[in-house]
C-alpha cells in the first residue's frame, strides 16, 4: 500500500517535472520569435529603445510596418518578388520532379542509372562554389537581373531531393494498379494525372514544402544574382535595411520585415507538419 | 474647336517629333547617393538643351557590378558619374574613353577640384573630370558644449583640445558622450579620420598609390588620440561595431558632442533634424592645421561612345555658374574653385567651410582602393578596428601593412 | 509524341512485353525525366566545368580575361586570409557540431516518448528551423544590439554588467552569440533525426535491460548509441556540411567581424568573386573548397555504410 502510493506520488512528481522542463524549454524556443512579432507593434517612438518589455507599452502602432514601404522598391514590392519567386518554384519543382520520379520509377532506358546518380550526386556539391558561372550563363541568356532566372536556379537546387523524394513515392504504388489503368485503356498522361498523382499526392506535397520554405528563405544565391533593387526578395531587402539608410538603421522596420518572412513559413509548417516531417525522415531512413 | 485643339495637338507632336529627330540623347548613370542632385540637373539641362540626357539611378553597391556586366553585354550608358576613387580601377580595365585633350581644353581646367583631377588621372591621361564634390569636416552640438561649460561658437582645433572638449561633453552624463566615429567601418574612416594624419603630416599611401605607409608617427599620434577617447568612455559602446549604419545619426540624435563628418551633414541636418544646432569646422592635425578627405563623383565617359558630343555640352552645362550653383543648392560642393563662393553665396554659410576643406582636400589614389579601404572585410576595415579597441596596435599596424601591400603589389601585377 | 504514348500504353501484350518496353521506354522514359536533366545540365554541370575551366584564368568582371594556367592555386598557397577563413571554419565546424549535439540528443531522448504534450513540445522546438537563416540572423542581430536590442540592456538592467556590454565587439562573444543562434536554429532539425533513430529501437531490448539492472547510462551507452550509429552519423553529415558551407549568420550578423575574425570559407569566396569581381581567382577557390568537401563527404558516406569504420 504504502509503495503505491509512493510510485503514484513520484510519478505525479515526475509529471510535473517533466512537463515543467518541457513547457520552459519551449518557451524558450519560441521566445525570441514572440519577442521579435509583439515588438514589432511598438509606435516608432520605442524602435531604438530596448525591447523590454517586447509588448507596446505606450501604445499599439503598425507605423513600423508602413515606413517599411519607403524603403528602395518598397517591401510590397520585395514581397511579390518573393511570392513569385517562391510559388514558381514550388509548382516548377513539383511538375518537374513528378514526372522525372514516373520515369525514373516506372521506365527503363539507356543510362538511367547514370542520370538519377548524376542528379542525386548534385547534392554533394555546394552550389555556394557554382555561383560565378551560373551568374555568367544567366547574362548569357539573358536572363541575369531577373526573378525567371532566380527560379530556374532555385528549381535546379530541389532536384535531388525532390527527384528522390518523387521515386521513392512512385515505387510505392503497386505496379497492378498502374497495369489495370492502362487494360482499361488509359493513355499514359492520363495514367499519370488521374490515376497516379493522388497516390503520389503525400510525396508532391511534401516536395512543394520544401521547395517553398528553401527558395523562401534562401539568401546567398538571391544576394550574388540580384543587383537590380526592384528585383530583391524578402532577404535581401530586409539586409539592405538593417545596414541603414542615410546612416541610420531603424530596428522596428527591420523586425516587421522579420515577421513579414517568418510566419508564412511558421503557418504553412503548422499546417503541414507531418509531411515536413516525412520528407526528414525519408531522408533519414535511406 | 474640338478641331483645332487636335489640328494644335499634332502640331506640336509634329514640330516635337521634329525635334526630337535632330537632337540626341545620351543615357547617363549616377548611384544613388547622387539623387539629391542629378535628377534637378539633368532636368534643367533638358530643359534648356535641345540634346537631351536620360538618367537612371543606380543603387551604390551596385554600380561597379552592373557597369561591368552591362559593359560587357554592350548596353553600357554613354558616361556615368563615378565614385572618384574608383576612377583609376575603371581605367585601368580599359572601359573609358581617354579624355585629355577635351579635359586640357577647358578653360577653368586649372579651376578644377585638384583631388578629382588626380583620381581621374591614370597613366599620364585623363579619363575622368569631377562631377560633384563631398568633403569631410568635424562637426560639434552647440547645445551640449554651452551644457558643459564649453564656447558654443568655437570648434576644436587640434587634438589636444578635441579631447579635452570631448571629456568636458561626455561629463554630462547619462546618455551623452564626447565623441562618435563608426569603428567597424573602412570607408567612413577613410572619410574622417586620414585627414588627421594628413594634417598633421602623414599619409598612408604613396603619391603613386604603389606603397602602403601605414606605421607613421603621425597615424600613431592620431590612434593615440582616438585611443584615449575610447579608454576614457567618451565614446559610445555601439561604435566598435558599428559599420556606417549609425554613420550620421548618432550625432542626429543630439547625444554626441563631437564627430567627423561631411558636408553631406549640412544639408541632411538642416532638413531632417532643425533642432540640432551645430558648428562646422575644418578636420584639424595634431597641432593645429587642417586637411579633408575630397570625396564625390567623376564624370567617366564609356570607351567608344557616339553621344560625347551630347555629354560634352551636359558637362559644360554642369560647370556653368547656373549648374554649379544649382548643384550646390543641392547639397554638393562646387567644382570649380573659381567660381565656388559666388555659387555658394545664398546657402549656409557652413557650406563655405566645407568648400574651403575640399579645395584643400586629399584623395588617396589607387587602382585597388576597394579591396585595401573600403571593403568591409579589407585590411584597413579590420586595422582601424583594433588600433582604436584591441589591445595591439603594433601588430595591427604591421598585419594591415602586410596585408594592403601584397594586394597592391597583386593588383598591379596583372 | 502523345500517340506514340497512347499506343505505347494500350498494349498489354505479354509475350514481347520485354522488347516493347526497352523500346518505347527507351524515348518515353527519357522525355520524362528531359526537363531535370536539362536544369542539372544547364545550372550545375556546365557551371561545374566552367568553375575548373575559369579557375585557370585571370578573370575580372570588367576587361578581357586570359589564361594563367595554374597562378591561381599558386596564389591561393600564399593567401593568409583564405587560410584563416578555412581554418575558423573548421573551428565553427566542430564547435557547432559539438553544441548542436548536446542541445539536440537530450531533446530527442525527452520528446521521443509517446505520451500527451510530447507533439506539441516537440513542434515548438522545431519552429525555429522553418525560420530561414537570414530571419533568424536579422532577428538575433537585433537582439544583440548594443543599443537596441534585448541581452545587453537586459544584463545592464538586471545588474549583471556595469555598462552596456557590447556582445558583437569581440571575439569570443560574438562567435559563442552566433553558436547560441544556430544551436537554437537547428537543434529541432537535429533533434526529428536523431528521434527516428531512437524510435526504430524496440522497446523490449529497454525493457530487458532494464530488468536486467542496467541504470539509464548503461542502456544509453550499450544498446541505444550503438543502435543508433547510422542515425547520428546521418545527423552528424548533415550538420557538418551545413556548417562548412555557413555564410548568412556571419555576413548578416557580424559583416565577417569583429576584426574579420569570423569569415567563412564561403564568405571570403563571395568576397573575392563578388565583392573584388576577380571571378577567375573566386572559382579556383571553390574548386578547392568542393575537393574539401568532397572528400568529407566521402569519409562520412563510407563511415556511415559500415558503422566499424573498417
Amino acid at each position: 500500500m504504502a509503495t503505491t502510493t509512493r510510485t503514484r506520488e513520484r510519478s505525479i512528481g515526475s509529471l510535473i517535472a517533466e512537463h515543467g522542463t518541457g513547457i520552459i524549454l519551449s518557451l524558450l524556443f519560441i521566445a525570441p520569435i514572440v519577442w521579435a512579432i509583439l515588438s514589432t507593434f511598438k509606435p516608432r517612438s520605442e524602435a531604438r529603445l530596448p525591447p523590454i518589455p517586447p509588448w507596446p507599452t505606450t501604445g499599439f502602432s503598425i507605423d513600423n510596418y508602413l515606413t517599411l514601404d519607403t524603403f528602395g522598391a518598397g517591401l510590397s514590392h520585395s514581397a511579390q518578388n518573393s511570392i513569385f519567386v517562391a510559388v514558381s518554384s514550388v509548382v516548377l519543382t513539383a511538375i518537374i520532379s513528378l514526372l522525372a520520379g514516373y520515369g525514373f520509377s516506372r521506365f527503363r532506358f539507356p543510362f538511367k542509372n547514370l542520370f538519377f546518380i548524376l542528379i542525386l550526386s548534385t547534392i554533394m556539391i555546394p552550389f555556394q562554389s557554382i555561383l560565378t558561372p551560373i551568374f555568367l550563363i544567366l547574362s548569357w541568356l539573358g536572363l541575369q537581373n531577373t526573378l525567371t532566372g532566380l527560379v530556374l536556379v532555385y528549381v535546379t537546387l530541389q532536384m535531388p531531393f525532390s527527384i528522390f523524394m518523387m521515386r521513392n513515392a512512385f515505387d510505392a504504388v503497386p505496379k497492378e494498379i498502374e497495369e489495370a489503368a492502362r487494360i482499361d485503356g488509359a493513355t499514359n498522361v492520363a495514367l499519370l494525372t488521374k490515376v497516379m498523382l493522388p497516390l503520389v499526392w503525400p510525396g508532391v506535397v511534401t516536395v512543394g514544402l520544401f521547395a517553398f520554405l528553401n527558395t523562401w528563405n534562401e539568401f546567398l544565391a538571391a544576394l550574388v544574382l540580384m543587383t537590380d533593387q526592384s528585383k530583391f526578395t524578402l532577404p535581401i531587402m530586409m539586409t539592405a535595411v538593417q545596414s541603414g539608410r542615410f546612416g541610420a538603421v531603424d530596428w522596428g522596420a527591420v523586425q516587421a520585415g522579420v515577421t513579414i518572412m517568418m510566419i508564412p513559413c511558421l503557418i504553412l509548417f503548422l499546417l503541414l507538419q507531418r509531411f515536413y516531417i516525412r520528407g526528414l525522415t525519408a531522408g533519414a531512413v535511406k | 474647336m474640338k478641331r483645332l485643339t487636335i489640328l494644335a495637338a499634332t502640331a506640336t507632336l509634329l514640330s516635337m517629333t521634329a525635334l526630337a529627330s535632330a537632337a540626341e540623347t545620351a543615357n547617363i548613370w549616377v548611384r544613388a547617393d547622387g539623387s539629391n542632385f542629378m535628377p534637378q540637373i539633368v532636368e534643367a539641362f533638358n530643359k534648356s538643351h535641345e540634346n537631351q540626357i536620360k538618367l537612371d539611378i543606380i543603387p551604390n553597391a551596385e554600380i561597379v557590378q552592373k557597369y561591368a556586366t552591362s559593359a560587357a553585354g554592350g548596353t553600357a550608358p554613354d558616361g556615368l558619374s563615378l565614385d572618384l576613387i574608383y576612377t583609376p580601377a575603371f581605367a585601368a580595365a580599359g572601359q573609358l574613353e581617354d579624355i585629355t585633350d577635351w579635359a586640357k581644353s577647358l578653360p577653368y581646367f586649372k579651376e578644377l577640384s585638384p583631388a578629382h583631377v588626380k583620381t581621374g588621372t591614370y597613366k599620364d591621361k585623363i579619363y575622368g573630370l569631377p562631377f560633384s564634390a563631398d568633403s569631410s569636416v568635424l562637426i560639434w552640438n552647440k547645445k551640449l558644449f554651452k551644457q558643459a561649460g564649453l564656447d558654443p561658437e568655437k570648434g576644436p582645433t587640434n587634438f589636444a583640445e578635441i579631447a579635452a572638449d570631448a571629456e568636458k561633453v561626455a561629463a554630462l552624463g547619462g546618455e551623452i558622450k564626447g565623441f562618435y566615429f563608426s569603428g567597424a567601418c573602412g570607408g567612413c574612416n577613410i572619410f574622417t579620420f586620414t585627414p588627421l594624419i594628413w594634417a598633421s603630416g602623414g599619409d598612408i599611401l604613396s603619391a603613386d598609390g604603389s606603397k602602403a605607409t601605414l606605421d607613421t608617427p603621425q597615424m600613431r599620434d592620431a590612434i593615440a588620440l582616438y585611443r584615449g577617447m575610447v579608454e576614457k568612455g567618451l565614446v559610445p559602446e555601439g561604435a566598435k561595431t558599428d559599420s556606417g549604419a549609425n554613420f550620421f545619426a548618432a550625432f542626429a540624435g543630439g547625444n554626441i558632442g563631437i564627430t567627423p563628418s561631411g558636408a553631406f551633414a549640412i544639408g541632411a541636418l538642416n532638413t531632417q533634424y532643425k533642432d540640432i544646432d551645430y558648428g562646422v569646422t575644418f578636420l584639424p592635425g595634431k597641432d593645429g592645421g587642417s586637411s579633408s578627405f575630397a570625396g564625390g563623383d567623376n564624370f567617366v565617359v564609356t570607351k567608344g561612345t557616339p553621344k560625347l558630343a551630347v555629354l560634352k555640352e551636359f558637362l559644360d552645362y554642369a560647370y556653368s555658374l547656373e549648374g554649379q550653383t544649382l548643384l550646390a543648392s543641392r547639397g554638393s560642393l562646387p567644382v570649380r574653385g573659381d567660381i565656388a563662393k559666388e555659387a555658394l553665396k545664398d546657402l549656409d554659410p557652413r557650406y563655405q567651410i566645407a568648400a574651403e576643406a575640399m579645395a584643400k582636400g586629399n584623395t588617396p589614389y589607387s587602382v585597388v582602393f576597394n579591396d585595401i579601404i573600403n571593403s568591409a572585410n579589407g585590411p584597413w576595415a579590420q586595422m582601424i578596428n583594433e588600433v582604436f579597441f584591441g589591445d595591439d596596435v603594433d601588430g595591427a599596424l604591421a598585419n594591415a601593412q602586410e596585408t594592403m601591400q601584397g594586394i597592391i603589389d597583386a593588383g598591379t601585377g596583372q | 509524341m502523345s500517340s506514340i504514348s497512347a499506343k505505347a500504353g494500350a498494349m498489354p501484350a505479354a509475350p514481347a512485353r520485354r522488347r516493347s518496353k526497352i523500346d518505347r521506354g527507351h524515348w518515353v522514359g527519357l522525355l520524362y525525366i528531359a526537363p531535370a536533366i536539362v536544369l542539372v545540365m544547364v545550372f550545375f554541370v556546365i557551371p561545374l566545368g566552367m568553375t575548373a575551366w575559369m579557375s585557370l584564368h585571370n578573370w575580372p568582371l570588367m576587361g578581357q580575361h586570359r589564361f594563367i594556367g595554374l597562378d591561381n592555386y599558386v596564389a591561393i598557397t600564399k593567401d593568409v586570409r583564405f587560410w584563416n577563413a578555412l581554418k575558423f571554419t573548421g573551428y565553427y565546424t566542430v564547435i557547432v557540431t559539438i553544441a548542436i549535439f548536446a542541445v539536440a540528443f537530450p531533446l530527442a531522448l525527452f520528446v521521443e516518448k509517446p505520451r500527451p504534450m510530447m507533439g506539441v513540445y516537440r513542434t515548438a522546438f522545431f519552429m525555429p528551423v522553418v525560420v530561414g537563416f537570414a530571419s533568424a540572423s536579422l532577428l538575433w542581430a537585433w537582439l544583440l544590439n548594443v543599443d537596441s536590442g534585448l541581452f545587453s540592456p537586459a544584463a545592464q538592467e538586471l545588474g549583471l554588467t556595469e555598462k552596456r556590454f557590447n556582445l558583437i565587439a569581440t571575439f569570443n562573444p560574438a562567435f559563442w552569440s552566433i553558436i547560441v543562434m544556430v544551436v537554437w536554429k537547428v537543434a529541432g532539425f537535429t533533434m526529428v533525426i536523431l528521434m527516428t533513430g531512437l524510435q526504430s529501437i524496440p522497446t523490449e531490448l529497454q525493457e530487458a535491460a532494464k530488468i536486467d539492472g542496467a541504470n539509464a547510462w548503461q542502456r544509453f551507452r550499450s544498446i541505444t548509441f550503438p543502435l543508433m550509429r547510422r542515425t547520428v552519423a546521418l545527423a552528424l553529415i548533415l550538420s557538418v556540411a551545413g556548417s562548412i558551407l555557413a555564410f548568412d549568420q556571419f555576413y548578416i550578423l557580424l559583416r565577417g567581424g569583429p576584426r574579420n575574425s569570423t569569415i567563412t570559407a564561403v564568405y571570403w569566396i563571395f568576397n573575392q568573386s563578388f565583392v573584388s569581381f576577380k571571378l577567375g581567382y573566386g572559382a579556383a577557390l571553390s574548386m578547392v573548397l568542393l575537393v574539401i568537401l568532397v572528400v568529407l563527404s566521402l569519409i562520412q558516406l563510407r563511415l556511415l555504410r559500415n558503422p566499424e569504420g573498417t
